[in-house]
């Protein structure tokens, strides 16, 4: 399929709907050439998968951390007609709201260096990480429910983050329109002893110090002055609550396939006309997983602040760990850009709308980055960009070639104290795995989507 | 016979083979497959007795259904499984015995997120069974 893309620019290709028949409208693909080369076939074939589906609005995109995922590639966005579209389980995925959430401090990396052997095992023990853990909080029904429709908001009215919190997050926290009665008994029964958990896999809690501020008006504008201040991120989703919610609608949509008489070139892909019951089901179900995940993630980043006053014996407000900005990169929402709307599927991809802030997470070994969307984002990808540096190697392949100790001492070689569930953990997440998070960011950068304001490096990382 | 094997095959996730003799040890070996991705299986126990019955449009629905099942179990009864024992299994249904302890930190492995219909494949070699799986991390 590869042979088919043609060259826009440095940054930016197409591969045409002549590509493969079926393609309703062309696919495209914001990488730099080194990039591009390196993407698996595979993947772009899933990209002309999903630009044969109804009400496709042209392009598919896309974007460079993008590689081989369920349906769909990681790191994509497609955007659907809002009356003649579909919406789909399959092309938003199993995490629902996965995303991360960045939290500044007025600390500087000397003063959390000297701390940081304290800091993450202490984290470590305020954080439920991977899947052997059980949760601190246990909800009842009723507390699930109003997490669900209600959002961070129900976190702030329990003492977890303040009203500021709510302003720092997209769609402040809330979808609204979450409807609990299309989330089945077992999903919500996965639910409620996981609220403020991290899980596993690629999630993670990291200490970072700026290294590099690109623009400082906007950096000001977060709170982010200096180039020794130390922020926080946190990278995690909406645990099985989630997994089961899409597990659940992707049965429906594949039933809803039939009754509609859809044809799709991968049954990954089930979906549901944008009216249909199966449809708006769906959305309605997602919402409150997406609910919960902001909700998961606002609960964690109090339990990080509680941990860091015990550190450094003095109050969070006092060490302004204030949120940055939360956000998410697995979801479908209905958008409205330059007049029109779009049940817009972002899977491994971040919002990236003029003057909103991008979070992109590097690797455990890498930097991540700060970036601002911009007005050529609306224009080109659905006011969309990256999510991360995206995975070049199988975790199969990664435990034959890493050893997590190994990687765990290579860490500290670079001075990163880091701490897992496991070793295994470490191998499978090893920097290695990933592109190079530096070309998938100047891409982004280049194109136009969204530009670096701040970069990151890790002092102290946790995996799940 | 070997149990099951992994395969090299998706970039974010994983992908087995799982083998059996019949369509029990098929679905025991698949799930066994599973926990080792979950958990340590071997360092796990069997004090926790779970009952389990999936029902299923076609053997592979079955399947699906099945591991479906079992990653569900260690979120709501936060258990790691060691041993399935089938008791009875038929294209549309399974009912199984399931054994295992109380999650711990020590013994996790990866959380699995759900199983997909990525190359998903039941088939029957000659006298033995087969199936391909491949599962979201």
């Amino acid at each position: 399929m590869k042979e088919k893309i043609q060259k826009i620019n440095d940054y930016e290709w197409l591969l045409p709907k002549t590509a493969r028949e079926g393609m309703k409208v062309d696919a495209k693909i914001i990488a730099n050439k080194k990039i591009l080369d390196n993407i698996e076939d595979d993947a772009i074939q899933q990209l002309t998968n999903v630009a044969c589906l109804p009400g496709i609005v042209e392009p598919v995109i896309g974007l460079p951390d993008m590689h081989f995922g369920y349906g769909l590639p990681m790191g994509a966005v497609s955007a659907f007609d809002s009356e003649e579209g579909i919406i789909s389980a399959g092309l938003c995925g199993f995490d629902i709201n996965c995303g991360i959430n960045s939290i500044r401090t007025n600390l500087t990396v000397n003063e959390v260096r000297e701390k940081l052997k304290e800091l993450v095992p202490a984290l470590f023990n305020a954080i439920p990480c991977g899947v052997g853990s059980k949760g601190k909080l246990r909800l009842d029904y009723n507390e699930l429910d109003d997490v669900m429709t209600h959002g961070v908001n129900w976190a702030v009215e329990n003492g977890y983050g303040t009203k500021e919190d709510i302003k720092k997050t997209e769609e402040n926290g809330c979808m609204s329109g979450a409807d609990p009665s299309k989330v089945s008994d077992l999903a919500k029964k996965r639910g409620l002893p996981q609220l403020g958990t991290l899980g596993a896999g690629n999630h993670f809690l990291e200490i970072q110090k700026v290294s590099d501020i690109y623009d400082s008006n906007y950096a000001k504008k977060l709170g982010i002055i200096d180039e020794d201040q130390v922020l926080i991120m946190l990278h995690c989703g909406s645990r099985g609550f989630g997994h089961q919610i899409a597990t659940d609608y992707l049965k429906i949509q594949e039933k809803a396939v039939k009754k509609y008489n859809i044809w799709l070139p991968d049954r990954q892909l089930a979906c549901a006309p944008v009216n249909s019951k199966e449809g708006q089901d769906y959305y309605s179900a997602m919402k409150c997983a997406v609910n919960y995940s902001f909700t998961n993630r606002l609960v964690m980043t109090q339990w990080i602040r509680e941990t860091f006053e015990k550190v450094f014996k003095k109050s969070w407000e006092d060490m302004d760990m204030q949120t940055v900005y939360g956000i998410c990169h697995n979801i479908v929402k209905l958008e409205k850009i330059k007049g029109r709307e779009y049940y817009i599927h972002r899977k491994g991809a971040t919002r990236a709308f003029p003057d909103m802030p991008v979070l992109i997470a590097g690797t455990m070994g890498t930097a991540s980055y700060i970036c601002k969307g911009t007005e050529l984002a609306l224009d080109k990808t659905f006011g969309s960009s990256c999510h991360g540096s995206g995975r070049a190697m199988s975790r199969h392949a990664a435990l034959k070639q890493f050893r997590g100790e190994k990687v765990s001492d290579e860490l500290k070689e670079k001075g990163i104290v880091s701490k897992a569930s496991n070793w295994k953990s470490f191998a499978e997440e090893a920097p290695g795995c990933y592109k190079d998070v530096e070309q998938v960011v100047d891409s982004v950068h280049n194109a136009g989507i969204s530009l670096k304001v701040v970069r990151m490096k890790p002092l102290g990382v946790l995996k799940g | 016979m070997e149990k099951y094997k992994f395969i090299d095959d998706l970039t974010s996730d994983v992908m087995f083979e799982a083998y059996g003799s019949d369509l029990k040890e098929l679905f025991e070996n698949s799930a066994l497959a599973l926990f080792s991705i979950i958990c340590e299986i071997k360092k796990v126990g069997e004090e926790k007795i779970i009952d389990v019955e999936v029902n299923g449009d076609s053997l592979e629905e079955l399947m699906v259904n099945w591991l479906q099942e079992l990653i569900a179990l260690v979120d709501t009864d936060e258990l790691f499984f060691s041993r399935f024992e089938i008791i009875e299994v038929n294209e549309n249904n399974l009912k199984a015995k399931i054994y295992g302890e109380p999650i711990s930190p020590e013994k996790a492995g990866v959380v699995v997120k759900g199983v997909t219909y990525y190359k998903l494949k039941l088939e029957k070699i000659k006298d033995n069974y087969k199936a391909t799986i491949s599962l979201d991390i």
